[in-house]
Formats: C-alpha cells, structure tokens, sequence
C-alpha cells in the first residue's frame, strides 16, 4: 500500500497529468488499494461518529439519535476528578517505556548484526520472536509464579536482601514491572524492522572504513548508527503518536490494592468506567481528550524530527 | 321438530365443550431468555434437541424456551451491548446489579416493563418480601422479580480442631473471644496463618468491622446525620484488629495477589495454610463436606466450626449484609408486547411455584435428581452412589445454569437434600439470625455523583484500608484518603443522601 500510495506522486512532481489519466496509468495499483481504503473507511472513519456520545449522556437503549446532549458536561466532571493522577500515571509509565524499551531491540539489532555464522543467527532470532507471541495474561501469570514470595525470585531476593521483596505489591517496583515485561515480551519482536534497515546499508562503506583502519566501535558509530538512523526516527515518531496508550491488559492484570495508585492510566480508567461501569459517555469524553493530546504529540514530535533535517512521518 | 332440536342441543354442546378444551389448553408460546451461564465448559442440550427439562416445562406451560447463554465473566458487558440493539432484545433477562448505572438508566429510558402495579395479580410473585423488592426498586417503581438470596449468610468459620491445638476448645461467645481465637490461630505455627484472605477484601473487612459494631456503608448518628460506615468508631476497631493480626502473622502477606478463583486453595488441603475465613457460611459446610469427601475426614465431629451472632463489647449483635436479600433481578423487557405480557408474568409466577422451581433448580425426577427412600433428594438413583460422577455430567448439559432463571421469592420449595451437622446449623442460622442482619440505610437513595463515581471511590477506599491492614501506611494516611474521599465527590455523595433521607 505504501508504494502504490508513493508511486503517483512522482509524475505529479513533473507536472501534468490528471488523476484520471494517473489511475489508468496504474490502475491495478488502484484496483490493490482499495481493500485498504475500505478497511481505513469502515474500521477507522465511520465508528468516528461515535464520538458524538462523548457530548450525551448515552442511554444504549435510548441510543445515540435518542440520548440527552450535555455538551462539554463530562471533560467538566472529568477535570473535577483525580484527572491529574491518571494522566501523570500515564505519562510517567510512558516515558519509562520509551526510554527504556525503544533502544533495546536497535541494541539487540545491532548485536545480532555482528552474529557472524548464519545458522546460529537464524536461530538466535527465532527464539527471540517467540514471547511476542505469548499472551500478557500467560506473561503475568509467570511473572506471578517467579516473582511470588514462594517464587524463584522472590525467595532469592529474599535470602539476598535479607527481608521479603514485594515484586507485586510494592507501587515502587510495579513500573520496572511492567516496562520488564514489555522489553522482555516484545524486544525480540522488534528487531525486525532495524534488521531490515541494516541489511539495507552498504558494505562497501565497512570496506573502506576497514581499510582506513576504523575498529568495530568506530564503524558502528560513523557508518551502522547514520545509515538506519532515518528509521529510528520514524519509529520515535510513531511510538510518540501512542506515547498515552498503555494498554490496560497488563496494568489490569497486575493491578491490586497496594499497587493502584502507580497502575492507574487513562487507558485503565476508560476501559473500568466505560466497560465494567458501563459510563460510556464519560469513557468516550476521556477517550478523546487522549486521542486529542496524542495527535498533538504525533505532529510536535515531527516537526522536531524536520527540524533535526530527518524526514519523519511526512 | 325435537330431533332436530336435540341436533342443534347437541351441536351446541360439543361447541362448548370444544371451546373449554381450547381454553384450557395452553397456548404455545416462546420465550427468549438471557441468562448468565457458569458452565459455559459444557455443551448445552436445546429444546430441539430433546432436554427433558425444557420439554417438561413445554408440556406443564406451553412455554418454549429460547435461551441464550452469556458467560457470567462478559454478562456485565452483553448487558450494555444486549440494551443497545431494542430491535433483538431477548424478552426475559437477568440484570445482575439493581442498582447499577446502566440498570438504572436504562430502566428511565423505558427499556424495561413497569411490574408495580401488576405483580398483585399473580400470587407467587405478589408472595415476595416488601422490603426486597423494595431494595431493587428506582424511582420507587418495581421494573424486576428479584433473584431471592439467603439473608443471615455471612460469618465465620474455622478449623475447630486446630483451635483445640491452640488451646481454645470453646466457640467465642462474643468479639473478644473472638479476636483472642484468631491470634491463638496466627500463632499456632510460623508457616500457616489465621484468616485465609484474597484480592477480594470485601466481605472479610466488612465481616470484621460490622461484627465489631459498625453500620454497613452509611451510618445515621443520633442527630439524623448520614456518615460513611469507614468513619465509625468500630469500624476502625475491626479494621486495627485486621492489622495487628497481619502484624502477628495471622495473614498471608500475599493474599492481595491471590485471584477469588484461588481462594480456597490455603483450606482446602490437607495441610491449610489458613484456619478460618470471613465469608457466606455456607462455604463452611461445603469445606466440612470437601474434607469428608476428598480426605475422609469423619462427618462427625465436624473440623470446621461455623460462628455468628455474636455481641460486641457493647452486646451489640450485628451481621453483615451478604446481599440485599437478592441477586440481581429478571427483567421482562420492551421486546415483549402488552398483549404478551401478561403471559410471560404469568410464566415467571409459575417459575416460583413448587414445580416451576423444582423444574429449573433440580430438574426432572428420574433423570435429573431422585427421591430416596429417606425422603431426601439426591443427584443420583438410590444405590448408586459410586457412579455418582456421571450423573452430575448429565446435569451439567441438561440443568446446565437454569438455576439462574430461579427466582423464589416465595421460598425455596424443591425438594429437601439431606442435612449434615453443618448445613442443618447453617439453616437454623438462617431462620435464628436474620434479624441481626443490618442493611444500608442510603441503599434506595439516588444520587448521581454516587452512580458516576461510587465505584472508584469505594476502591480507593478499600486500597487504601488493605494497605493500613498490610502496614503499609499508617492511621494518619489512612484518614487522608478518607479526606480525599470527601473531596472528589464523597461530601457530594452525602449531600444528595442526607437530602433524600431528610425528605422521608
């Protein structure tokens, strides 16, 4: 989609000629588009006039055309509310993920670029794919069984530190908690594209730099780092655009009494009003005012990029 | 002349005739029905497919029941989704919480039939108790039949010969005896505890404190003013017995990472870990029965002790509300016409009757359950204890969760199971304590604050005591959440209820 999205443009740049003549010209670029213009419409457009419920008080039975308008009545309740908990939850929990889960597969990437035999690189890859594809909830249920007081951890960190360790209790350790899980779930997994934009970068470049005499650390710095570095650009700037998305699977699951005023996110607090009180409204208004803040996220963080002359996300 | 009188008597006769056949047999009629379903793990046998349950009720009603199953875990969520589609609403389903915001929102919205003025007109429904439907009420309208539920459940149950270990071989008379059992348990060795607890908190310190004299949710003091239950006197009593008994090792220091499903796990073993818990004491005389059955234990005497009613230290004797003498309502929904309506009520009523009840709580005789020769019911045919497994797989697809649709607002009239030590002093409990048992003074009052943001402030609330209880913050922490509960809508939530009470 992205190429047949890129390839039209070009002759535009030229000058000349007229959509029509352009679709003719690559009518089954076209005729390939349309699955993904039809998704984007009905999955992605259309439930956006739902948004609407966000400014009624939504009754499901009454529905939406049948609902009482109360315009900016539940952003007002919400602002009364512990809004300023949630949404510092929210982004200290991001920010930690950020800084800390986003360069670990470009580091694993790059360590497995210098994996010389191939099988073992094959491998190597291989299990590392393998917990993207476990569920959060198994993920948690292990993090119980090993982090438990009875648990593995939990009994060495006892004997280490002298007193028990509150691995899922303690709302000090829940972030690293978290952030744990995600780099060691999802890290593997995310290699990928930084493998792909490594294979891309000329070998040539590490001939001459070898025959200048740069070591390993000097060619990873002047030649590896600046040939994907317009990749983990792009990355940061779609990361950024979910910078309020935690998720509320994980937090849920490993969510309790000592650890909620840490675990706390917008996410989480949306799913509990809207799903679990059924306050569809209010989880709507919420929900937007996020999607709202993540937009404004999406287009400061490009602009920053444009103005480290990379090309971001357009 | 007279034969052709007599032919036209005659013809007139037969006419008649056919017409009292007609009227009383039962129309045929179908019912939809959503209901939450706790064996979603077995396949259900239709109508179509030859359940004798369903044909049984056809046959006695006419009724064909088309029932959709929602697991219990989604039904909260189905609920929302169920209501936001009117045009393929089931007419018959049950709400879980009266007093939920959608419930209350959508019975305003007219989704549900007005049953105040029409229950009166058939006897089993109109047989329920004032005060419970009364409970479920909105608005002061009636818009369901209540799910009746044991009032007198809650209590205390503990092993009994692990307290004559400890050297208490009496039941506490009264709540200081009380607390000394418990700390005479939590010292009983250093790798087991006291009070077996989990991530649900909220019957164990609500057990304790309104056992210790609090009021349950909202208080009235002497002048009439409303307060929270977690600003009584003793309820901080209940709540610092919890944390000395933490501090003693009488708790788990893990129990708020322990799931409800795993609960039983620390009593049902034969090495517990825990020796009493705070719960339905209905619980106890299941573990008794667990023991006897996975163990051996002899039924008599019993290891498990059940304890209620007992004074605090000002002879108060207070029980806590398992419920507020229901589970949820049945509600007939809009999907149901005028015309109809009065079928399906009459449908409900028969439901509460000795055979509808005996229908979709035990089944068919003969194949679901069998009288033995005491006089008691059982799951299997008399003599054929061993092989009892098989029969209860057969329940499972046939009965599956039509207990569900269960309402017995006139009482439970199956037929009796057997009793045991326990289970006839649990119903003795039920008959002898009901009056003990205290109920929330603000329940039926309306407030919107309150329905918006209840349930998150009762979490922090309940967060902030697990931490006191875990020794985690201390008194002056705990009263700061309180304060903070005031402030986000707490003193809100008071205004409207001191309103509402003031005005009855």
């Amino acid at each position: 989609m992205d190429s047949a999205a890129k390839t039209p443009a070009k002759p535009r740049k030229k000058g000349g000629s007229s959509l029509g003549t352009e679709i003719s010209k690559h009518l089954w670029l076209y005729i390939m588009l349309i699955p993904g213009v039809l998704y984007f419409i009905i999955f992605k457009y259309l439930p956006m006039g739902g948004i609407v419920i966000a400014f009624e008080n939504y009754v499901p039975f009454s529905g939406i055309t049948g609902s009482k308008w109360v315009g900016l009545y539940w952003f007002q309740f919400f602002f009364k509310s512990n809004w300023s908990l949630y949404l510092v939850n929210t982004l200290v929990l991001s920010f930690m993920s950020i800084i800390l889960t986003f360069p670990a597969p470009i580091i694993l990437a790059l360590m497995l670029n210098e994996i010389r035999s191939l099988k073992y690189k094959k491998l190597t890859q291989t299990l590392l794919y393998v917990p993207h594809f476990i569920s959060i909830v198994i993920v948690v249920s292990i993090t119980y069984v090993i982090f438990g007081a009875s648990g593995l951890i939990g009994r060495f960190a006892a004997q280490v530190m002298g007193h028990k360790v509150d691995f899922l209790g303690d709302p000090k350790l829940f972030r690293w908690m978290i952030v744990g899980q995600n780099i060691w779930k999802e890290t593997g997994w995310g290699t990928i594209i930084f493998l792909a934009a490594l294979t891309n970068v000329d070998t040539q470049l590490y001939e001459a730099s070898m025959i200048d005499g740069a070591n390993r650390a000097q060619r990873l710095w002047h030649i590896t780092l600046p040939a994907i570095r317009s990749t983990i650009v792009l990355m940061l700037v779609l990361r950024m655009g979910s910078v309020l998305d935690t998720g509320y699977e994980q937090l849920i699951l490993m969510a309790n009494a000592k650890n909620r005023s840490v675990s706390q996110t917008l996410d989480v607090f949306v799913y509990q009003s809207g799903i679990q009180n059924s306050q569809y409204s209010y989880a709507s208004a919420v929900g937007l005012l996020k999607s709202i803040v993540s937009v404004v996220m999406v287009v400061g963080t490009n602009k920053i990029a444009h103005m480290l002359g990379e090309e971001g996300l357009y | 002349m007279k034969k052709i009188l007599s032919l036209v008597l005659a013809l007139c006769m037969m006419l008649s005739l056919a017409g009292i056949a007609s009227a009383e047999a039962k129309e045929d009629m179908t019912i939809t029905i959503m209901l939450p379903d706790f064996n979603s793990q077995y396949d259900w046998v239709t109508l179509e497919d030859g359940n004798p349950i369903l044909q049984s009720i056809y046959e006695a009603t006419g009724v064909k029941m088309d029932i959709k199953w929602v697991a219990d875990s989604a039904y909260g969520e189905m609920t929302s989704l169920t209501l936001a589609d009117p045009a393929n609403m089931p007419e018959v389903m049950v709400m879980q919480g009266p007093r939920d915001a959608i419930m209350i929102s959508s019975a305003r919205a007219g989704a549900f039939w007005d049953l105040t003025d029409l229950i009166a007109d058939y006897p089993n429904l109109a047989a329920g108790q004032e005060t419970i439907y009364d409970n479920i009420s909105i608005d002061g309208r009636l818009y369901g039949i209540y799910r009746a539920r044991d009032y007198a459940r809650a209590g205390v149950y503990y092993r009994c010969d692990k307290a004559a270990e400890a050297g208490i071989t009496e039941k506490p008379t009264n709540w200081s005896e009380f607390k000394e059992l418990c700390f005479a348990l939590a010292g009983l060795a250093e790798d087991t505890y006291c009070i077996n607890m989990c991530k649900y908190v909220g019957s164990t310190i609500g057990i304790a404190t309104v056992m210790a004299g609090a009021p349950y949710q909202y208080g009235v003091d002497e002048e009439g003013k409303i307060y929270p239950a977690f600003e009584d006197e003793h309820f901080q009593e209940g709540l610092d017995f919890l944390r000395e008994l933490y501090a003693a090792g009488g708790i788990d220091p893990d129990f708020i990472t322990i799931e409800s499903g795993n609960w039983n796990d620390a009593e049902r073993s034969e090495n517990p870990k825990a020796y009493m818990r705070l719960d339905c004491l209905d619980n106890g005389h299941r573990l008794q029965q667990w023991y006897e059955d996975n163990l051996g234990y002899a039924a008599d005497p019993p290891v498990v002790a059940l304890l209620t009613a007992i004074p605090n230290d000002e002879g108060k004797i207070q029980i806590w509300p398992q419920n507020i003498g229901a589970s949820g309502e049945i509600v007939v929904t809009k999907a149901v016409t005028e015309e109809k309506l009065p079928a399906v009520l009459s449908f409900l009523d028969w439901l509460n009757s000795a055979e509808g009840q005996t229908a979709i709580n035990c089944g068919v005789e003969g194949k679901n359950y069998w009288i033995h020769e005491d006089g008691f019911r059982y799951a299997y045919p008399e003599g054929e204890a061993d092989n009892a497994n098989t029969y209860t797989e057969y329940n499972n697809t046939t009965l599956h969760s039509l207990n569900q649709l269960g309402m017995n607002v006139n009482g439970n009239l199956t037929p009796t199971v057997a009793g045991t030590i326990l289970r006839d002093e649990y119903a003795q409990n039920l008959l002898d304590n009901a009056q003990y048992v205290i109920g929330n003074p603000c329940l039926t009052f309306d407030s919107d604050t309150a329905t918006m943001m209840g349930t998150t402030l009762a979490q922090d609330i309940e967060d902030a005591q697990v931490k006191y209880i875990s020794n985690i913050i201390d008194l002056d922490e705990l009263k700061a959440a309180y304060e903070t509960w005031h402030a986000m809508g707490g003193d809100q939530i008071l205004a409207d209820y001191q309103a509402a009470y003031d005005a009855q």
